[in-house]
């Protein structure tokens, strides 16, 4: 799964559509859906942050205008939100489709936003935790020279 | 140690069976429900040939039409390329030339290794065992005839793909480990067509 979500768009191809999407809409004052719906999927590919919450956006409208497709953008709604850590709302889109249509594919997604989100808690909890550690060391040496200050004097 | 990586791709018509084969293969699974794939999926495995674990990337791609702009990007790197139909269907098998046109144009490496892989041979088939054959020789393909539904063939499907990469001269800068090329179609001459499950 890491290898499908670290798997990043070519340039090339974002560019590509980048360009179809804003000559309709300069050409036609509007986009076809299945522009929109390519550029998007490059967007969610892409290695930057406010990329991938363009196409998130663009996937939303199409979610709600075009029911024909929206198992399509339902799983890269999840796919783009996993991407940028959102877990929660990838999580969301994932039990949306699963409650729709069985699917092995978004099944191991939902599986392995679950498995991210609990590291994050966990990785929280190791920092807090690291916190405490640093802070125990920091007072442990403290005592240990405080202690030892008397022995060097001898 | 497995960081000897092959990229797979696997490409066919919809619901021939791509994912079909790959869960098999992978996960030793397999679901009578169609699971449309959606764009794109990724599965690996550790495979060893001669002593040494490659790991075997697999590309599963959608056969839906809405997602043919968007996958050409994919191809790149592949060292091989799975070439699905269905048995039952003829049309399956024909759609494959445009299936190897887009490989063709897309591909970066033209010396891909390719396999027809005819899948369903537990139901009716309506495509004989020579038409893919002869289909997979014309295109210097290897061919093979499975069921990912009684597990029949399908290691042989990605064994015979990744043995004939990594002895192909061209495999790791011509560092291959023998430089043998084990012939273009080789076919399992033996493997019998139907399944009783």
């Amino acid at each position: 799964m890491d290898e499908l979500l670290n798997d990043v768009v070519p340039q090339e191809d974002l560019e590509k559509f980048e360009k179809k999407y804003h000559h309709e809409l300069e050409l036609d004052g509007e986009v076809t859906t299945e522009t929109k719906f390519e550029y998007a999927f490059c967007l969610v590919r892409s290695r930057y942050t406010n990329d991938i919450k363009k196409g998130i956006m663009i996937l939303e409208e199409l979610a709600r205008t075009h029911p024909d497709g929206r198992r399509d953008y339902i799983y890269y709604l999840a796919f783009g939100n996993a991407r940028i850590k959102e877990y929660t709302s990838g999580l969301k889109y994932c039990r949306a489709f699963l409650d729709i249509e069985s699917n092995d594919q978004v099944r191991s997604l939902e599986e392995y936003i679950k498995k991210q989100s609990d590291k994050e808690i966990a990785k929280g909890m190791a920092v807090a935790g690291g916190a405490a550690l640093v802070l125990g060391g920091i007072l442990g040496l403290g005592i240990a020279m405080a202690r030892n200050k008397p022995k060097r004097e001898k | 140690m497995a960081d000897r990586a092959i990229k797979l791709l696997v490409i066919g018509e919809s619901g021939v069976g791509k994912s079909s084969l790959i869960r098999r293969f992978v996960e030793n699974k397999f679901d009578d429900n169609h699971d449309v794939t959606i764009g794109m999926d990724f599965k690996s495995k550790v495979m060893n040939v001669d002593g040494i674990d490659y790991k075997v990337a697999l590309w599963d791609t959608a056969g839906a039409e809405r997602f043919r702009s968007l996958t050409p990007s994919f191809y790149r790197k592949a060292l091989g390329a799975i070439l699905v139909y269905d048995i039952t269907s003829r049309d399956s098998l024909v759609k494959l030339e445009t299936w190897l046109a887009e490989l063709d144009s897309y591909s970066d490496n033209p010396n891909i290794a390719i396999i027809v892989v005819g899948n369903k041979i537990d139901q009716e088939r309506e495509v004989d065992r020579e038409e893919g054959r002869k289909f997979a020789r014309k295109h210097r393909a290897l061919f093979i005839e499975t069921s990912a539904k009684c597990d029949q063939f399908v290691s042989d499907v990605f064994k015979d793909i990744v043995e004939k990469i990594v002895s192909s001269e061209y495999f790791n800068n011509g560092n291959g480990s023998t430089g043998m090329d084990i012939g273009g179609d080789r076919d399992l001459e033996g493997s019998a067509s139907s399944c009783y499950c």
